[in-house]
């Protein structure tokens, strides 16, 4: 203590002489650490340049022994890509400082980015044994278990890893687990124990309410994604999800002022513009609806979803060829699926091509599997061209599928195909009514029901995460497009040439953000 | 020797205020018309709810919010600047002292700046605040802008091991390579860290071992550490102008609490990281709390007695600014974002900010009780939050460097602002200006309301369209053939074509019954 007021208690001229240790005969060897405040200032608020330059000039002074500098040098490297050399300054730190867990975690994360993760794995655990409690280390030996498709030990990492300390990107991690080993409920438990644990997340409350809506739960599904937009009302994924439940329930306005949000944040996002051409189809926007498809095609030109709206969208407003090529091409990529040969099929038989039409239908029938839609439009084709034997088998199918249909789930059929069964069930003599126990009473309702009835057929398997909102937005998106068909399918009457520009588009924005206001 | 007054004003600030001097009787404070005018438009400017004091862009202030600090260094009632400033390019270390927008002393600092505090170091009048400036190894205290004592950190011990090395060194015991090799073996294992010399000696070729032992040897070896932050603690009265502590960060990751007056060190505590930012509350002598944020982005949270943290906070992201408002620690992230917690470090709440956190301070105003955090953006803005909520935004021309919010020459609330560039703004809060909630950005996002970019339909493509609707079949003859041979078009006409039964995505253009 004595010494230390010594040191302390020295007024200002002894002070003066301490500062010019140059004079001595040995030099005093700079303080290593002297500007490891600044350096960090300099990094966390992210002026690299500055930094670089303290750590230039830091390491020339201490010729290279200040373990610090050279640490943010590397990270600052691994910033900017050159992973490389953050390794090798990495390394160099855990020379210097052999002891420091630190060091190591650096090192194995440098050679995690490059891609050897086995290594990775190998370096973490001799971290592990200087630092047994690091919830980071455990959760990054999950995250490279991850990534050498060890998904058991990953979950054990990660459990650790939650059991030290929890954090958000833990649960994301293993909700990721479960969903490559393809268990939606298990990864549905694990985010709902995320946000339970951190309720303003907006990426789990955003990846909850896409499991939600893959397994069907539309409630909860629209609950948790209405959470998200929240507290983020920007979130792309969010969004496209929301606004894709919407659109099944025909807020298409609503829809559109939030698709607007995306449209200025993501501008190339294919599965957006699909949803907004869908959403002026459902508005019987038919140019609005085609121009928005075709960029959206023209960003993603090997999505079938999108060739199948325009096809739809072209089917409507009568133009058939157009139709025919975008249906085809989306066979092409798409070619399991019933639906899209029935399209072509129609589009044929509006060509006068009866032929392939036929054969078109032959093929929907054969893949199709519950949409009594099918068989029905093949039963006029049939009928229409005389074989009323045929015509009688497709109609037995397709009550078939009605029957089922209506036992396993409490679903309304589209009035214009039930009108068209029974106008087709009397002309081929058909002992009827029976099927079609539920008259349509709102026509609004019935937009629902061929969406949803769809529905569980379109499952697609979803592998990661990311992939996830794209293809679950989309393909909510594609699922209500029956909806819109629904729509058109009432006009009884050419629609009215909706070729002139259209003027309303701008119309609407006001007043559905004045809805949203309202909410 | 570090402390030379500087009797004159640098010239270009003299000659600005022999030109235009304003005179603001309300204000208190002479300030010449601002150069340049904000990029804010005249109705905004009226009900803002900033006036906009002083801004020069070319005031050569480069430091953090560490550094500012706003203290009645005379005495007399006017509330002086006080800053450490790096110099461009952290080259000239200076401590500089403004009154209103003029440079009123500026002396050369030995080293860097880390931080800057203000405190009543003992109970008898005058009352004027010291001045502490922690830089390198030691603090320097100022007393009415007097140079009035230095206090340097305690030496840390050094490894006994080493130390005996270097004393066979000294009695040539022992040659360089077996030096060289046993030091190694220390460094290896050892708890306690090399000196300097022993590092540099590892480091050095065999054939400079010898000249280097030899210049060396007499000395005994000293480790020294460095402040890295430092921050202020009432001794044992909470009134505002009670004397207060200094707490001091170190770089080997301890916290020193010094006596006032006998700057001798009142308390140690140990810290598993380097601590970064520091918040203190309570008394030394009474009860208080300590939240230090740490390099290893982790936030320490330590309370009287307590030799080591009593909870942490996990940020998995580097805290870039620490701030209590009443009983919320508020944490500013690398990440774009703010956090509040608890001071049991549970989480209460985050906001994400439209760009990084530069830097953040508290902003206090007494008369209505308000507390708020202010957070520099790199984007030029200064948000104002109390917990979630925004309360307001400050744009400024240049990326916010570093933020102080008090009482400036007469002026009780006055936002002290310095940009990349090295500008300075003051602004001052409106008397009548209220603080509510959703004064700043609030409802949809503005894009919400911007038009969509949709492609436009030109004449040719409605013509096509009629076109292919007329003559659809026709023109589709050579396409269909690629799927099957072409068909003579005995097809009935198009008044009797069947459409075939609608179903949702087959458009039926008449729907009349097949039979």
């Amino acid at each position: 203590m004595a010494e230390q007021r010594l040191v302390t208690r020295t007024q200002f001229p002894a002070s003066a002489e301490s500062l010019k240790p140059r004079l001595k005969k040995a030099p005093e060897f700079p303080i290593l650490e002297k500007q490891n405040w600044l350096i960090h200032l300099h990094y966390i608020r992210k002026d690299y340049e500055a930094c670089k330059d303290v750590i230039k000039e830091q390491l020339q002074e201490t010729q290279g022994l200040c373990e610090y500098a050279i640490y943010v040098q590397a990270l600052i490297f691994r910033l900017e890509g050159n992973i490389q050399e953050s390794l090798e300054l990495f390394q160099t730190c855990a020379v210097l400082s052999p002891q420091s867990a630190d060091n190591l975690k650096q090192v194995a994360r440098s050679l995690f980015l490059l891609g050897k993760h086995k290594a990775a794995t190998e370096v973490y655990n001799e971290a592990a044994k200087l630092n047994q409690k690091d919830w980071e280390i455990c959760h990054n030996l999950g995250v490279c278990y991850i990534y050498l498709k060890q998904l058991d030990k990953a979950q054990d990492q990660l459990h650790n890893a939650l059991h030290l300390n929890r954090h958000d990107l833990t649960y994301i991690m293993l909700g990721k687990i479960h969903l490559l080993e393809g268990d939606l409920d298990k990864a549905i438990e694990i985010y709902k124990k995320a946000v339970e644990f951190s309720p303003e997340n907006t990426e789990l409350l955003t990846t909850l309410g896409l499991l939600y809506l893959q397994l069907g739960i539309y409630q909860k599904a629209f609950e948790h994604l209405g959470n998200a937009l929240t507290y983020d009302p920007t979130n792309y994924k969010a969004i496209l999800a929301a606004g894709s439940m919407m659109q099944t329930h025909g807020d298409f306005d609503v829809a559109l002022t939030k698709y607007r949000v995306v449209a200025c944040a993501v501008p190339e996002s294919p599965p957006l513009w699909n949803n907004i051409g869908m959403c002026f189809f459902g508005k019987k926007k038919y140019v609005a609806a085609i121009s928005c498809l075709k960029r959206a095609n023209y960003l993603a030109p090997f999505d079938w979803k999108i060739l199948y709206n325009l096809g739809l969208v072209h089917l409507t407003m009568q133009q058939y060829a157009s139709a025919f090529h975008f249906l085809s091409a989306a066979i092409n990529f798409q070619p399991k699926m019933g639906e899209l040969y029935m399209l072509l099929a129609v589009a044929l038989t509006n060509l006068e091509d009866t032929e392939n039409a036929r054969r078109a239908y032959t093929e929907a029938v054969r893949l199709d599997k519950c949409n009594p839609l099918v068989n029905l439009n093949y039963a006029v084709l049939l009928y229409n061209q005389g074989e009323e034997r045929g015509a009688l088998a497709q109609y037995q199918e397709m009550e078939k599928k009605v029957n089922l249909l209506k036992d396993s789930s409490s679903l309304e059929f589209d009035p214009e195909m039930v009108e068209m069964a029974q106008k087709l069930g009397a002309a081929l003599q058909v002992g009827e009514a029976l099927v079609w126990t539920k008259p349509v009473k709102d026509p609004k309702s019935k937009q629902r029901t061929t969406s949803t009835s769809k529905a569980a057929s379109f499952q697609q398997p979803l592998g990661s995460n990311q992939a996830l909102g794209q293809a679950m937005s989309s393909a909510a998106a594609y699922r209500k497009l029956p909806s819109g068909a629904g729509g058109t399918s009432q006009l009884t009457r050419p629609p009215s040439l909706p070729l002139e520009p259209e003027p309303t588009v701008e119309a609407q924005p006001t007043e559905a953000s004045a809805q949203i206001r309202e909410k | 020797m570090f402390y030379t007054p500087s009797s004159e004003l640098p010239t270009h600030l003299i000659l600005r205020n022999q030109l235009r001097q304003v005179f603001f009787p309300s204000l208190g404070i002479h300030l010449p018309r601002p150069p340049q005018l904000f990029p804010s438009s005249p109705s905004s400017e009226a009900s803002s709810k900033w006036l906009d004091a002083h801004y020069d862009p070319m005031a050569n202030i480069h430091t953090f919010s560490a550094c500012l600090e706003l203290a009645d260094l005379h005495g007399d009632g006017e509330y002086k600047l006080v800053v450490g400033d790096l110099g461009p390019g952290g080259q000239q270390p200076r401590l500089k002292v403004l009154k209103g927008p003029t440079v009123l002393s500026e002396s050369p600092l030995p080293a860097l700046p880390a931080a800057a505090a203000t405190f009543l170091m003992e109970q008898h009048e005058p009352r004027t605040p010291a001045l502490a400036l922690a830089s390198g190894p030691c603090v320097y205290v100022y007393k009415n802008l007097r140079p009035y004592f230095k206090f340097s950190l305690p030496q840390l011990p050094p490894n006994p091991l080493e130390q005996d090395l270097w004393h066979q060194a000294k009695e040539d015991r022992i040659d360089p390579l077996t030096l060289k090799e046993m030091l190694e073996g220390i460094r290896e294992k050892a708890e306690v860290p090399l000196s300097a010399q022993s590092l540099r000696f590892l480091q050095l070729e065999p054939s400079e071992m010898e000249a280097f032992v030899n210049q060396h040897k007499s000395k005994s070896i000293r480790r020294q550490t460095v402040i890295t932050t430092m921050t202020t603690l009432k001794k044992n009265l909470a009134d505002e102008d009670a004397v207060s502590c200094l707490v001091l960060g170190t770089e080997n990751k301890e916290l020193l609490v010094l006596d006032p007056e006998a700057f001798t060190v009142l308390a140690k505590m140990s810290l598993p990281s380097v601590p970064v930012f520091l918040e203190v509350s309570g008394q030394f002598d009474v009860e208080f709390r300590l939240a230090a944020a740490c390099r290893n982005g982790n936030i320490y949270i330590l309370r009287r007695d307590s030799k080591r943290p009593r909870y942490c906070i996990e940020l998995s992201a580097q805290p870039v600014g620490l701030v209590r408002v009443h009983k919320v620690l508020v944490v500013g992230s690398n990440r774009d974002s703010l956090h509040g917690f608890t001071h049991k470090g549970k989480r209460l709440w985050t906001v994400q900010m439209p760009a990084a956190i530069l830097t953040m301070n508290l902003l206090e105003q007494r008369s209505r009780g308000l507390q708020a955090v202010m957070a520099g953006l790199a984007n030029g803005e200064v948000r104002i939050h109390r917990d979630k909520a925004l309360l307001s935004v400050v744009r400024t021309p240049d990326a916010v460097t570093s933020l102080c919010f008090g009482r400036y020459g007469r002026e009780d609330h006055t936002l002290i602002v310095t940009t990349r560039g090295g500008g300075l703004i003051i602004k001052i809060l409106k008397r009548t200006a209220v603080f509510v909630e959703g004064g700043g950005e609030a409802g949809p996002p503005p894009a919400q309301a911007m038009k969509l970019n949709m492609p436009r339909k030109t004449r040719l493509y409605v013509d096509q369209t009629l076109r292919e609707r007329e003559a659809g079949t026709a023109s589709s003859r050579p396409a269909s053939a690629l799927c099957a041979p072409p068909q003579p078009c005995t097809g009935p006409s198009r008044q009797t074509s069947t459409c075939c039964a609608s179903g949702p995505p087959v458009p039926t253009r008449r729907p009349s019954s097949p039979a």
